[in-house]
C-alpha cells in the first residue's frame, strides 16, 4: 500500500511537469487594434502543439506557450502571422519545453 | 418616376459593403486584413429619409454582410440587405418590402508596410451587384416606381482602391470607387464616381496597458457624382453631386465591433427629379468567427 501511495505521489508530481511547454515571445508588426489581435490568436492557435496565445496590442508582443515538449519553428510561426495579414519582426524562444 | 433606383441600392451596398475589420470606416471599405480562413459577419440597421418631388421616401433596412479570408491578402465578401421602403405622396402611401440586390466583391491587399503598432496598406477591390431584389412589385395604383422597389433591376459592376493608415492612436482611410450599371427594360442607372475619407481617433482607453477594447470617435466624409439615368436612351433629370459629413462612434473588442454613424448631407447639387437625402443613420455590429 505504501508503494502504491509512493507511485501515485510520484505520478502527481510528474503531471504538472509534463504539461509545461516551451514559451516564445513574438514581436508582430502592423498590429494596431484589438480586433486584429484575434486573427493572430486564431492563426497561431492552429499550429500543432500550441496551448496558449496572448496578444498585447499596445506593444505588438505575442506570448505563445506550447504543450509538453512541443516546440515551434520560426518559419511556421512567420507563415501563421502572414496568414493573419501581419508581419513577424522577432521570434524569441524564452523557455524550452520539458 | 425612374429616379436613381440603382444608386439607391448602391447606397445601401456601400454602407454595408463597408469595412470588414478593425477600427475601420463605417460607411465604406478598408484595406485591413481578414485572416486566412477567418469569417467576418456584419449586420447594420439603416434608417434613410429622402425627399422626392411631391413626396417623401422612408427607408428601413437591415444590411447583412459576410466576409471570408482566402489568404492574408485576399478577402471575398457578400452583401444582402433586407429593405422596407415607403413612399408618401399626398394622400397615397406605397410600400415595398423584401430582399435587396446581392453584392459580391473581392479585395486584395496589394501593398503593405508594417511597423510596430502601425501599418500602411493599399487594396484594390472590385465586384458586381446582381438584381436579386424585386423590381416589379405593384399595388392597387399599379407598378411601384423604381425608387420604391427593393431591387434595382439592373446588374452593375464597381471597382476602386482603398488606402489605410492605422496606428495605435488613430486610423485614416481613403477610398475612390466607380460604379457602372447595365440596362433593364430600357432603363439604365447613371454611373457613379465617389470618394470617401474616414478618420477614427482612439478616445478610450488613455493607457494601452492590457487594453482589450478601444473606443473611437469617427468622422467621415463622402463625395459622390452621380450620372443621369437614361430611359429608352434619353437622359433624365437625375443625378448630381452629393457631399456628406458623418460623425460616428465605434467600440472595438477582440471579436466584436459595435458602431453607429449619421450621414448628414452638406451639399446636394442635384438635377430636378433626383431624390434628396435628409439623413442616413446606421448602427450595427461586426464579429469574427
Amino acid at each position: 500500500m505504501d508503494r502504491l501511495r509512493t507511485w501515485i505521489a510520484a505520478a502527481a508530481l510528474m503531471l504538472p511537469a509534463a504539461a509545461i511547454g516551451a514559451e516564445y515571445r513574438l514581436y508582430v508588426d502592423g498590429l494596431a487594434c484589438p480586433f486584429c489581435a484575434y486573427g493572430i490568436e486564431k492563426q497561431l492557435g492552429k499550429l500543432d502543439g500550441v496551448e496558449d496565445v496572448h496578444v498585447e496590442v499596445g506593444n505588438g508582443l505575442v506570448r505563445v506557450v506550447t504543450r509538453g515538449d512541443r516546440e515551434l519553428r520560426e518559419t511556421d510561426v512567420r507563415e501563421a502571422v502572414e496568414r493573419a495579414g501581419f508581419t513577424l519582426d522577432r521570434f524569441d524562444p524564452v523557455k524550452a519545453g520539458s | 418616376m425612374k429616379r436613381r433606383a440603382g444608386n439607391v441600392a448602391a447606397g445601401f451596398a456601400l454602407l454595408v459593403v463597408a469595412s470588414a475589420v478593425a477600427a475601420a470606416p463605417i460607411t465604406f471599405n478598408t484595406a485591413l486584413p481578414v485572416g486566412e480562413g477567418e469569417f467576418i459577419g456584419r449586420h447594420q440597421v439603416i434608417v434613410r429619409e429622402r425627399t422626392v418631388p411631391g413626396g417623401e421616401v422612408h427607408v428601413r433596412a437591415l444590411g447583412n454582410a459576410l466576409g471570408y479570408g482566402v489568404s492574408g491578402r485576399l478577402a471575398v465578401f457578400g452583401v444582402l440587405p433586407v429593405i422596407d421602403r415607403e413612399l408618401e405622396a399626398g394622400d397615397a402611401t406605397r410600400h415595398a418590402h423584401g430582399f435587396g440586390d446581392l453584392t459580391l466583391f473581392g479585395r486584395y491587399t496589394a501593398w503593405r508596410r508594417d511597423e510596430r503598432g502601425r501599418t500602411l496598406r493599399l487594396a484594390p477591390f472590385a465586384g458586381v451587384t446582381a438584381p436579386t431584389g424585386a423590381d416589379d412589385e405593384s399595388d392597387a395604383l399599379g407598378r411601384l416606381p423604381r425608387p420604391i422597389q427593393t431591387g434595382s433591376g439592373v446588374w452593375s459592376g464597381f471597382g476602386g482602391v482603398v488606402i489605410t493608415r492605422q496606428t495605435l492612436d488613430w486610423q485614416a482611410d481613403a477610398q475612390i470607387a466607380y460604379r457602372a450599371s447595365g440596362t433593364d427594360e430600357g432603363y439604365q442607372a447613371g454611373d457613379e464616381l465617389r470618394f470617401d475619407a474616414s478618420l477614427q481617433y482612439r478616445v478610450w482607453p488613455r493607457s494601452l496597458a492590457r487594453a482589450d477594447a478601444f473606443g473611437y470617435a469617427v468622422l467621415e466624409t463622402g463625395w459622390a457624382r452621380e450620372g443621369r439615368d437614361t430611359v429608352g436612351g434619353a437622359s433624365t433629370a437625375t443625378g448630381g453631386v452629393r457631399v456628406t459629413v458623418s460623425p460616428g462612434v465605434q467600440w472595438v473588442g477582440r471579436r466584436w465591433v459595435i458602431e453607429g454613424i449619421v450621414q448628414i448631407p452638406v451639399v446636394q447639387n442635384l438635377r430636378s427629379t433626383a431624390a434628396e437625402d435628409d439623413y442616413i443613420a446606421s448602427a450595427g455590429v461586426r464579429y469574427s468567427f
